[in-house]
């Protein structure tokens, strides 16, 4: 017995032993499938962290908070549903309890909207991704990264930073500032809005101007007249004409795209169109890529609604169809000029008293011709219209392309050719996952500039009414090139055959001969607003644009001009007894801004406050 | 009647040793004798024979005899677990046979508890034990559902699909994620123990206080649950059989209550549903022929998409591989298509265990095989499993050491998916109410009907073909198999001591693949390209204990100490790889590398690491009693745990518990009637650590092509890689305290009713949460944090009732209740909502001072009767704005005003609903009567509330089209200009208005989901034993068998037992919580189908 023992007590020590031994290490795990921070201390590292922050520019990331269609950077549902460029679209009940439809009536936006808090998270996100870099640049201590290639990321990082927050001042004017000294372990996430931050956005395209290059490698980069037409926009919002002049005649005159390639208008539609992207237009544009192995995260899937949603180019979804209201805007006198003159007896700009001839109720089994009334040559490249050719697919379908709403317009500028599906657009597999494409959209592309420095030369204290009319006409000169028009097809049944020399329709576009002077002032900021609303439909310009000339931000117009503009709109709209704008109304003093997300508000714990009257 | 090994061992220990230690006694004589028991006539292995009055004993070898050294007119006790003892004067040097009658009460059970075993008498903690026979007799692929109503304490959903797991919760939800017990099975500590065979189970035990859970420390928060399995006997080798067959059946009828196409047809008209009225080119109430679409006959047939013209079917065209070129008519269902019978099928289901087991006095063994394959009335969902056990024993050194194992080995194959993919919108069981009936399972070629062939504008809906859906799945597989077992070994030292080293783990390797395909037939993604998908992973975890046990007895004085040491690491990893554009799906073809178009090979998404965990931890137990009356039990664990940051890593978790037999008090001891009566109460704590990633602790960066790659050269379809951060770490983070106090009191009267009444308070501090933080803090996931407390009380119930009417019949009646409240006493930020993945928001809301997942959202308080109504609150108080709400007007609900502001806002919401239950309970009853035994088990639940989403698609005409209650026309408001024309209306009025708000949360979602399920309903014949000897059989049982018999409710939906939905997220939209958000129906699988069954029970 007591030999056993022995034996045992030896067995279960060696057990013992052994085991506490062996465990030295059972607690010592690294974290798996991460990167830590210090392996991007290097110019690898920082290079690859800005790439991180341009990478926001399309407006969604993956595993973001709601979908990327309510955050997308072409900003399709606050600035164009929220305005009088186009509906909500699609069937009556999509997307509406997601919020859509409050942001396109105006009655009733929640502050718990999800279209809300997702383009303030992915705009915040980018932010912080862009003030990663700034503290990631004191960290590289190999020698990998110069002097020179520091403040070159930085000033990209800042002008990246000024972008994502001149999209959230937009939106919501009143919102916090965050820079690179705002972090969790600082503890001073909760940052308040007291206000606009123009100040600050200015700053941060000043310091950007200031080191960054005026061509880069990549097209995609920002450079020198990238950031100084940014400043020049901010100046724009922060209605300081004055500064911006200068900087947008800099830009006229000299300016370059990243590439080098002189700023030039180029033909309207390459500006939409992915084989002929970055081009000399292209002052700074949010890059899409293509079958990147991203599984269509990379596509423009901000716009993956936004294509017809029913006919021979049947797919998906019937987002984002343009109003009557935009389509008769490119409604022309004799001379070819807009009529944007108010109508005393409707209260309607002229183009509004009477729709542009459309198929609204014709029903797709009947023939439609399409009108002949005399329109601007950018109408059939902004609105898809019945009986005109929708790029290279084949004639318009109209109404039976839309879905649920009915209405006789579908949007065009977002969509891909058919002759170049195969390497324009997304193959992935998923929900409408066919229509990611790789047409970028432009934040700012060249005609903004040339029409900023026209109302720059309207408003600032030097005003000049005939310069301001040259701008305009440079711009409209363009539209007035048949070159550039929409033509008919050689087979109409048969797209491939390519186009004629025949215009599309009765286009004609004039230019102002002397107007801005003799008519003076509010004539020429008229035309210019109506100019914007042409030049830029269908692009989310146009509540932005409303927004600034309203006086409640100290624009130019008197305070409710936008409330104006928009309850026109939704009155002209129910003339055709279309239901889905029966109750909209656009309050001023509340609606020029949309309210801040709840849930931030909550989180934040009172250091947010809501925009007024919301 | 049990008779553990266990225990045999051990007292066999215990009385070799008093009779080493008791050798003084002189001039006695030898007395031999024999047990048998009363029930089955066999020899009583391992029963204690002890002189009256003396220390003196021995115990029956496997024979049942024994031998001892007495003298003429001492008492003999004879004594064993589940029989009565019995005293016997010595009369003569035999004895004879002794019959030991069985005993009906269950004192002397030995219960498995953490590491050890007691006797039931003898516990002093809270720890329910499931009637095992009665659980056995619900046919269960997974064995979770056992647990389902047999153990007070435990709340467990189940689902229908086969071989999908349960949610279980003990003693209620704790917290906002994982809510899961730690299972101990056969020692090794698992997630789950759905794969053990009922048929080898011996004993569950589910330890739910702090006294009986801090053994576990840091993973027994959530309460343990441990399984132990069948040993061989000794004796002869036991050949048996357990087998049943049977087959499942669907809820008939018209489950969804959806109407006719034709009415459909009028509705459309009735609601101006201008895009729908399409569809209908005849007028309200007329249906068409022929729906088609497509491109290249568009021109031919105009864009109608309707027709009656019999020509248009010679214009079909269907292309696979270029869906753009499709031109598809399918045929309108008149009657219209019961979508849901189309996936839901009668199916069989079997299962069929050979069991051989056997031993002498020193080895045994036990040898399973099971085949179980069980198909789902939801077509194409299956489970088929392989599995062999093998439990083996053996002893050396004349019984001091003692080695061996327990462990089994699967093979599984299933058609894959999420066993909660049901509860979302997008499920084939949801697509069976949002798919319209006027659509035709197929086209006129004999492809998939569906949405798309109609007029475009999507009046035919979003919906998916359910059955073409469910039926694409065919091919897919996931194909797993799994070993899990320990090996012990452990030897008597010293004579009180016993040391034990046992290894025991789980691994496993599991393959699955899917195909997607171009559902040409749906409107919205018809040109989607196909797909297929690869995921190997495998994972393992183990756990090593060491440990060594003392027992003495001092006189009135037993002492028992326990300590260890214990050693779990788990880890494994995963590789996937997808791509699509496949000229075929077929499966004897396909592989990843079969695409036509390499580009699209997407690697990544289902490739990673799992993340390597480690825990160490040492632990002890003292039990101490005083002359069988005093009990005292303390147990300590000291866990450090490899994902807290270290100087977080360690935590030490003690308890104490506490227990008086007053039975046993002089002054009781007389009362015949009772049995045992004793109060027992412990207090302590453990942890829960379930909640928290590995990466937890640091700022973690990775890269991504959809996160933070970017086309920054301008180009086409090439990216630049970017890095972003992911992750911010907080090295502070540690585990979540469970602090428990449990008083119980335990009951045995007249030798036939055991009752067990328990009330606890566990409070759960510094739950693993990650608080949400502002978008200013980036993309980067928020750390878990120690943030948010609960308190949960509640009183679990258990009663057993054994009784007989003469000598043929007997019957047993066991009940339990478990009742629970459950509270938030603090969260950041005073609530946090919970998103859901519904189209009419977020309707779960965390609030101090409510329930974990209660609902919330406005009150509903009829209809306004007339346009001007809708300007007053409730209160008649005038909203001078205009409407009290967006669209409030005749027809539209009246929400309650809570602020009595005079308009209906965010701030009228209010708590509509809470899906905890009240209390749920199960109730046994078994009786036999000669041959014939009957059992039936019941479970219920009561006052839990269900939000049934199904109603926003079936009974709002502003969701998208599909099918539609009858109640939208028996119930809702007619409005003829801005007045209700029929008062008594419950539902808003049909309308495609945009603003009637009938689609935000409100109580008009929230219905009672209390339920009775009779789960089992048997009736069997137990053949007589001496017939059968002559066919070599020593026993033979035979039943029939039916579950979910009936189903009492007053839920309008399949089944208002409901697991959480896979749309569960957390705030970062990331993780899904199992027990955030519940009680929530998109269209669950339901779990309350009938099945009837043929079974048999026989042992050779």
């Amino acid at each position: 017995m007591k030999k056993l023992n022995f034996k045992l007590i030896a067995l279960g020590s060696i057990v013992f032993l052994a085991t506490t031994y062996s465990c030295k290490k059972i607690l010592d795990k690294s974290p798996t499938g991460v990167l830590s921070g210090a392996t991007l201390a290097n110019k690898a590292g920082v290079d690859g962290l800005l790439i991180g922050a341009y990478s926001l520019l399309d407006g969604y990331y993956q595993g973001q908070p709601g979908s990327a269609f309510a955050s997308g950077i072409s900003n399709w549902s606050w600035g164009g549903v929220g305005s009088d460029d186009s509906y909500k679209g699609s069937s009556t009940g999509d997307q509406r309890d997601e919020g859509l439809t409050a942001i396109e009536q105006h009655v009733s936006i929640n502050p718990t909207d999800g279209y809300l808090g997702s383009k303030w998270q992915v705009c915040y996100v980018g932010i912080v991704r862009a003030n990663n870099v700034i503290q990631e640049v004191p960290l590289v201590k190999d020698g990998s990264l110069s002097q020179a290639a520091a403040d070159i990321d930085i000033a990209e990082a800042k002008f990246l930073r000024g972008v994502y927050h001149f999209e959230l001042a937009k939106i919501w004017q009143n919102v916090p500032y965050v820079d690179e000294t705002i972090t969790y372990a600082a503890g001073n996430l909760n940052a308040p809005n007291p206000g606009p931050i123009w100040d600050k956005i200015e700053a941060d395209f000043i310091a950007a101007m200031t080191k960054l290059p005026k061509t880069q490698p990549q097209a995609g980069r920002a450079n020198y007249y990238a950031a100084e037409a940014f400043l020049a926009k901010a100046y724009m919002y922060d209605h300081q004409y004055d500064k911006a002049l200068p900087l947008l005649t800099d830009c006229i005159t000299n300016g370059t795209t990243a590439s080098g390639a002189k700023y030039a208008l180029e033909p309207y539609n390459n500006n939409f169109n992915a084989l002929t992207k970055n081009g000399p237009e292209s002052v700074f544009a949010a890059q899409m890529t293509v079958n990147d192995g991203s599984n269509g995260q990379n596509d423009n899937a901000g716009d993956v609604l936004n294509f017809p949603g029913g006919g021979t180019y049947s797919s998906c979804c019937g987002f984002y169809t343009p109003s009557y209201h935009l389509a008769n805007a490119f409604k022309v006198d004799a001379n070819g000029l807009p009529m944007f003159q108010i109508d005393a007896t409707t209260g309607f700009p002229q183009y509004d008293v009477v729709n542009l001839g459309n198929d609204h109720g014709v029903g797709p089994t009947t023939a439609y011709t399409p009108t002949n009334e005399a329109v601007d040559s950018r109408l059939d490249w902004t609105v898809g219209r019945r009986g005109i050719p929708y790029l290279d697919w084949g004639l318009g379908g109209g109404e039976p392309w839309t879905r649920g709403d009915l209405v006789p317009y579908v949007p065009i500028k977002n969509v891909f050719y058919h002759s170049a599906q195969a390497s324009t657009t997304d193959t992935q597999a998923g929900w409408a996952g066919s229509q990611g494409v790789a047409n970028n959209y432009n934040i700012i592309r060249f005609a903004d500039v040339l029409l900023w420095r026209a109302e720059c030369y309207i408003l600032g204290t030097a005003t000049n009414l005939a310069a301001a009319e040259a701008d305009v006409n440079t711009v409209r000169s363009r539209a007035k090139d048949p070159t550039g028009w929409v033509k008919t097809f050689v087979d109409s049944t048969d797209p491939s055959k390519g186009f004629t020399n025949t215009p599309a329709a009765n286009y004609k576009v004039g230019l102002y001969t002397g107007q801005f002077t003799a008519n003076g002032k509010p004539y020429a900021l008229a035309a210019l607003i109506t100019e914007r609303q042409l030049e830029f439909g269908m692009e989310g310009h146009r509540f932005f644009d409303l927004q600034r000339m309203d006086g409640r931000f100290g624009g130019p117009m008197p305070a409710g001009y936008m409330a104006g503009v928009m309850n026109a709109y939704y009155k002209a709209d129910n003339r055709i007894a279309n239901p889905t704008l029966g109750i909209a109304h656009f309050t001023a003093g509340r609606d020029e801004v949309y309210p801040i997300p709840q849930d931030q508000i909550d989180i934040e714990g009172g250091k947010l406050k809501q925009n007024t009257n919301y | 009647m049990f008779k553990s090994l266990l225990l045999k061992g051990r007292t066999l220990c215990i009385i070799v040793l008093c009779a080493l230690s008791s050798m003084v006694v002189t001039a006695q004589t030898r007395i031999t004798g024999k047990v048998i028991g009363s029930d089955d006539k066999q020899p009583v292995i391992g029963a204690t024979v002890k002189i009256k009055g003396t220390n003196v004993g021995v115990v029956t070898d496997v024979n049942g005899a024994f031998a001892i050294n007495a003298n003429n007119g001492d008492v003999l006790v004879l004594s064993y677990i589940g029989y009565q003892s019995k005293s016997v004067t010595v009369t003569g040097p035999s004895l004879g046979t002794i019959v030991l009658a069985a005993s009906n009460s269950t004192l002397n059970e030995v219960v498995v508890t953490g590491y050890q075993t007691q006797a039931k008498k003898d516990i002093t903690g809270a720890v329910a034990t499931v009637n095992i026979t009665d659980a056995k007799k619900i046919p269960a692929t997974s064995s979770e559902q056992l647990l389902q109503g047999q153990a007070a304490g435990v709340t467990v959903v189940n689902q229908g699909a086969p071989g999908s797991n349960s949610t279980v919760f003990i003693r209620g939800i704790t917290n906002f994620g994982n809510t899961t017990p730690l299972y101990v099975v056969d020692g090794v500590q698992v997630g789950d123990m759905s794969r053990v065979n009922p048929t080898d189970i011996e004993s569950i035990s589910v330890l739910k206080d702090a006294g009986a859970t801090a053994i576990y420390g840091i993973s027994g928060g959530n309460g343990v649950i441990v399984v132990t399995t069948k040993k061989g006997k000794a004796g002869k080798t036991v050949l048996s059989y357990d087998a049943y067959y049977g087959s499942q059946v669907p809820p008939g009828g018209n489950v969804w209550h959806l109407m006719t196409p034709s009415q459909q047809s009028a509705l459309a008209f009735a609601a101006q549903d201008g895009g729908s009225q399409q569809l209908y080119p005849g007028g309200a109430g007329t249906l068409p022929t022929y729906g088609y679409h497509g491109g290249s006959a568009f021109g031919a047939f105009g864009a109608a998409g309707v027709t009656n013209d019999a020509g248009i079917t010679a214009a079909y065209n269907f292309d696979f591989l270029h869906p753009e070129n499709d031109f598809l008519v399918q045929k309108f269902n008149q009657q219209g298509t019961d979508w849901f019978h189309t996936i839901f099928k009668t199916a069989p289901e079997q299962s069929h265990t050979i069991t051989a087991s056997g031993g002498s006095d020193k080895n045994t063994y036990l040898y399973s095989l099971q085949y179980l394959n069980q198909q789902g009335t939801l077509i194409e969902t299956f489970e088929k499993r392989y599995q062999a056990r093998v439990n083996n024993t053996y002893s050396a050194l004349n019984n001091h050491v003692r080695f061996g194992e327990s462990g089994y080995v699967y093979y599984r194959e299933n058609n894959g998916g999420s066993p909660y993919n049901q509860q979302q919108e997008g499920g084939s069981i949801s697509n069976t109410y949002r798919e319209m009936p006027l659509i035709p399972q197929y086209d006129i070629k004999g492809n998939y009907g569906g949405a798309y062939d109609g007029p475009t504008g999507e009046p035919l809906g979003n919906g998916s073909n359910p059955f073409a859906q469910q039926e694409r799945t065919k091919n897919d597989r996931a194909k797993s198999w799994n070993m899990q077992g320990t090996v012990f070994a452990e030897a008597d030292i010293f004579k009180y001591f016993t040391v034990r080293t046992a290894f025991g783990g789980n691994a496993g390797n599991t393959f699955y693949y899917f195909t997607s395909y171009n559902p040409y037939e749906n409107y919205e993604p018809h040109t989607n390209p196909n797909g297929y998908t690869e995921v190997a992973q495998y994972y393992y975890n183990y756990n090593w204990t060491n440990s060594i046990a003392y027992k003495e007895t001092f006189g009135k004085h037993n002492v028992s100490v326990f300590a260890g040491y214990e050693i779990r690491q788990s880890g494994g990893q995963q590789l996937g790889v997808s791509a699509n554009n496949f000229v075929t799906l077929d499966p004897n073809f396909l592989t990843v590398a079969a695409t036509t178009l390499p580009t699209s090979i997407g690697l990544g998404a289902n490739t990673y690491l799992y993340q390597p965990t480690g825990i160490e931890s040492y632990f002890g137990r003292l039990d101490y009693s005083y002359a069988d009356r005093y009990l005292l039990g303390a147990t300590v664990r000291r866990d450090g745990f490899s994902i807290f940051y270290p100087g977080r890593q360690w935590g030490t978790f003690p308890s104490i518990s506490l227990g008086w037999r007053i039975s046993q008090e002089d002054f009781l001891k007389s009362v015949s009637w009772l049995q045992d009566l004793k109060l027992r109460g412990s207090y302590g704590s453990s942890g829960a650590n379930g909640n928290i990633t590995g990466t937890n602790a640091y700022d973690t960066y990775n890269y991504g092509f959809g996160n933070s790659a970017y086309g920054i050269n301008g180009g086409l379809n090439s990216t630049t890689t970017g890095y972003a951060q992911t992750g911010i770490g907080n090295p502070k983070t540690s585990w979540e305290t469970d602090k428990a106090l449990n008083i119980g009191v335990d009951i045995s009267l007249f030798n036939h009713l055991d009752l067990t009444v328990e009330w606890y308070k566990k409070t759960i501090s510094g739950l693993l949460f990650p608080v949400p933080l502002p978008s200013t803090a980036g993309a980067a996931s928020a750390p878990i944090v120690n943030s948010g407390d609960v308190q949960n009380k509640g009183v679990d119930i258990a009663a057993a009732y054994h009784g007989a009417v003469g000598s043929d019949f007997k019957f047993n009646i066991g009940a339990n209740i478990t009742a629970y409240k459950n509270k938030i006493t603090k969260v950041p930020g005073d609530y946090f909502t919970v998103s859901n993945g519904t189209r009419i928001g977020s309707f779960v809301r965390e609030q101090v001072g409510q329930p974990i997942g209660s609902f919330y959202g406005y009150e509903t308080a009829g209809i306004y009767q007339n346009d001007a109504d809708a300007h007053y609150d409730r209160a008649n108080k005038l909203n001078t704005a205009g409407a009290a709400y967006s669209g409030a007007q005749a027809g539209a609900y009246i929400y309650k005003d809570l602020n009595g502001d005079g308009k209906i806002d965010a701030n009228d919401r209010t708590f509509i609903g809470n899906p905890n239950p009240d209390f749920t309970y199960g109730v046994n009853l078994n009786a036999s009567y000669k041959g014939f035994d009957f059992s039936m088990v019941l479970y219920g639940s009561y006052g839990n509330k269900d939000f049934n989403y199904v109603k926003y698609w079936t009974d709002t005409y502003g969701a998208f089209p599909g099918g539609k209650d009858i109640d939208l026309i028996s119930k809702s408001a007619n409005v003829v200009n801005g007045v209700v024309t029929n008062p008594g209306a419950t539902q808003s009025a049909m309308t495609i208005s945009q603003a009637l708000g009938t689609t935000i949360p409100s109580t008009f979602y929230i219905e009672s989901g209390s339920f009775l399920k009779c789960r089992v309903a048997q009736i069997g014949y137990n053949f007589d034993p001496g017939i059968l000897k002559n066919i070599g059989v020593s026993k033979l049982h035979v039943y029939v068998q039916a579950t979910n018999l009936f189903t009492i409710t007053k839920y309008s939906g399949l089944d208002p037992e409901l697991v959480p939905s896979v749309n569960n997220l957390n705030q970062g939209g990331t993780q899904p919580q199992q027990s955030a958000s519940f009680g929530v129906d998109y269209g669950a699988y339901p779990n309350n189908q009938k099945t009837y069954l043929v079974g048999v029970n026989m042992s050779f």
